[in-house]
């Protein structure tokens, strides 16, 4: 037993420091009014005026469709909008580790008896825990949209949420360990999340009963490429599945590409933090 | 190993690339005194404090802290000492019991302890009315004195400062003094402060003076201005005939700085009578001063040059 002790002492020690960062991270943001209306205004504007304005559109389409996606505009792109509100609030709470060097604070923490890794991991999962919040806070529209809820299909989309809420926290944590501004990483940030949300059959689907040759005869090869190698596309295609019961891809594929997205970045992340 | 000894530092040097910061440095700090470490920027002050912080890990030499080695238990170490900062390192956006709690936790403090031990700081520095405030709200002053707080909370053997009194003004410095008198005094917390300004080591127990990365000199301040011997006389002449031959008659003793010489008299009432007795040299003195030395004349006379922000040359 008392091999046990330095032990219990090393996990109570490191236990307290990741909850001390963790808390931290979501007092700040509960602090910025600037993330608190992006979470609200970002998938208002998505849902109510894209959604709606698209869906009259939707299933007639401009050219000839072959086939029928089963659901209105704004119900295909809800689970898309939850992703979105989840890819912002996670890179961007990776911007307080610029901002803690920026203004001294990481000398405080740095400098603590405290692990880095309990540091690491307070850090992740408090941008995880801030993007899951925004992203839950989309569910306010199901009833808009007119998706129906069940306790069920919410637990079965919380995966799905947490992988892509800990994939965008561990690449803004990523980025912010190489960058040392503040603009540098909003633009960096921006460039990357914009191509990966429309890259990723958000917003318009690809079409699943056709073979690759047919796709690649409606879509140019290099989007129908970029789509495929993307891992968001899989991550949407999930929280569809859940939410709707409709999915475009194969979901051994999804699950796979969804694993690897989770814990490479997570391990380059802890590689760049260490340092 | 000196059981008294709060800091033990022996050979200690330091290189960045090129560079040598520390080039051998090595003295002892006994516990609960008060230790300034005097010199001008680019002296190896800081790189000094990052390697008893266990931020740095020193190119050669050793270094322990309350009996530890800073190499091999860097966590032990880090738990012993409290830190206070050159520049600001507070969360801005939290409130200021909020960023005590933080430290509470990082540090290891007892939960049934934490919220207690924040108050009792911020007692200590004054600032029980601004607990809920954000830190953002506070003066440049109040924040360095939650740093001071902030520093107690979690009970180090040893608190370092690295140049705490920067950018403050006359009130709040005062006012931080007061604060790091009642630490070592009522607390028998040890102090080691690193500055550039003399009148904050004055006020020392011991003072070391670094430059150019090596120890020059290790003393209480009144033993130290000793050393220069009695007392320091400043004579304005006009005539460089004059100030000539007073510095040809004390060879060694004098400093001239354009048209005043400084003569170091350990029997400046000799001196005085024997310059006033000639009335043709007396009518030459403009102007007339004795001083008591201080550390800053220390400074001088130890590295022939004044304790001033100088420009470092990097190529040295």
């Amino acid at each position: 037993m008392t091999a046990l002790k330095p032990l219990l002492r090393y996990t109570h020690d490191f236990a307290a420091t990741t909850h001390a960062v963790w808390l931290r991270e979501v007092l700040r943001m509960l602090r910025d009014s600037g993330q608190i209306v992006g979470a609200f205004s970002r998938p208002v504007l998505w849902v109510m005026i894209f959604g709606i304005g698209l869906t009259p559109y939707f299933r007639t389409g401009l050219r000839e469709t072959t086939f029928m996606v089963p659901f209105t505009y704004i119900q295909f792109i809800l689970p898309a909008v939850v992703v979105l509100n989840l890819m912002y609030p996670a890179i961007q709470s990776a911007v307080s580790l610029i901002w803690d060097r920026e203004f001294g604070f990481s000398r405080e923490v740095f400098a603590s008896p405290t692990p880095r890794s309990a540091i690491f991991l307070g850090k992740l999962a408090g941008g995880t825990t801030i993007a899951m919040a925004q992203g839950l806070l989309v569910m306010i529209l199901l009833p808009a949209a007119n998706v129906p809820v069940s306790y069920t299909s919410m637990l079965a989309a919380l995966l799905p949420m947490v992988a892509v809420a800990l994939a965008f926290t561990a690449i803004g944590l990523l980025l912010a360990s190489r960058m040392s501004s503040f603009q540098g990483f909003g633009v960096f940030a921006n460039t990357l999340i914009l191509p990966a949300f429309f890259l990723a059959s958000s917003i318009f689907p690809l079409d699943p009963s056709l073979s690759m040759e047919q796709a690649l005869q409606s879509f140019p090869a290099w989007l129908v490429f970029l789509v495929h190698a993307n891992p968001v596309t899989y991550a949407i295609d999930e929280l569809r599945w859940a939410m709707l019961g409709y999915r475009q891809f194969d979901p051994v594929t999804a699950r796979a590409v969804l694993s690897a997205f989770v814990l490479i970045p997570i391990a380059l992340a802890y590689h760049a933090f260490r340092r | 190993m000196d059981n008294a000894a709060v800091i033990e530092v022996s050979d200690l040097r330091h290189s960045y690339s090129s560079v040598e910061a520390l080039r051998g440095v090595s003295f002892s700090v006994p516990k609960g005194s008060f230790f300034a470490l005097l010199g001008p920027n680019g002296a190896g002050k800081t790189t000094l404090v990052h390697a008893l912080c266990t931020l740095l890990r020193p190119s050669g030499g050793n270094v322990s802290v309350a009996g530890l080695d800073v190499r091999r238990a860097p966590r032990a170490v880090r738990r012993s000492l409290g830190l206070v900062f050159q520049e600001a390192s507070l969360d801005d956006r939290l409130t200021v019991f909020e960023n005590l709690i933080f430290h509470a936790r990082i540090y290891q403090v007892p939960r049934r302890e934490r919220r207690r031990r924040a108050w009792e700081v911020l007692a200590l520095v004054e600032l029980e009315q601004w607990a809920n405030a954000p830190v953002s709200d506070l003066s440049r002053g109040m924040k360095r004195r939650l740093e001071i707080g902030r520093a107690m909370l979690h009970e180090p053997t040893l608190v370092v400062l690295d140049e705490p009194t920067t950018g403050l003004d006359v009130q709040s410095r005062r006012r931080i003094w007061e604060y790091l008198e009642r630490l070592q005094k009522d607390h028998g917390v040890t102090l080691l402060l690193t500055t550039h300004q003399i009148s904050e080591a004055e006020g020392a127990d011991w003072v070391a003076i670094i430059d150019q990365g090596r120890l020059q000199a290790l003393d209480h301040p009144a033993k130290l201005r000793q050393g220069i011997g009695g007392k320091l006389i400043n004579l304005q002449i006009g005539d460089d005939a004059f100030r000539q031959a007073l510095s040809e008659r004390f060879p060694g003793k004098c400093k001239q700085r354009d048209s005043v010489i400084q003569i170091e008299a350990e029997d400046p009432d000799s001196l005085l009578r024997e310059l006033v007795a000639d009335e043709q040299q007396w009518r030459m003195v403009d102007s007339l001063e004795v001083v008591d030395p201080s550390l800053e004349d220390v400074f001088i006379n130890l590295t022939g040059r004044e304790l001033r922000d100088r420009t470092i040359n990097l190529s040295r």
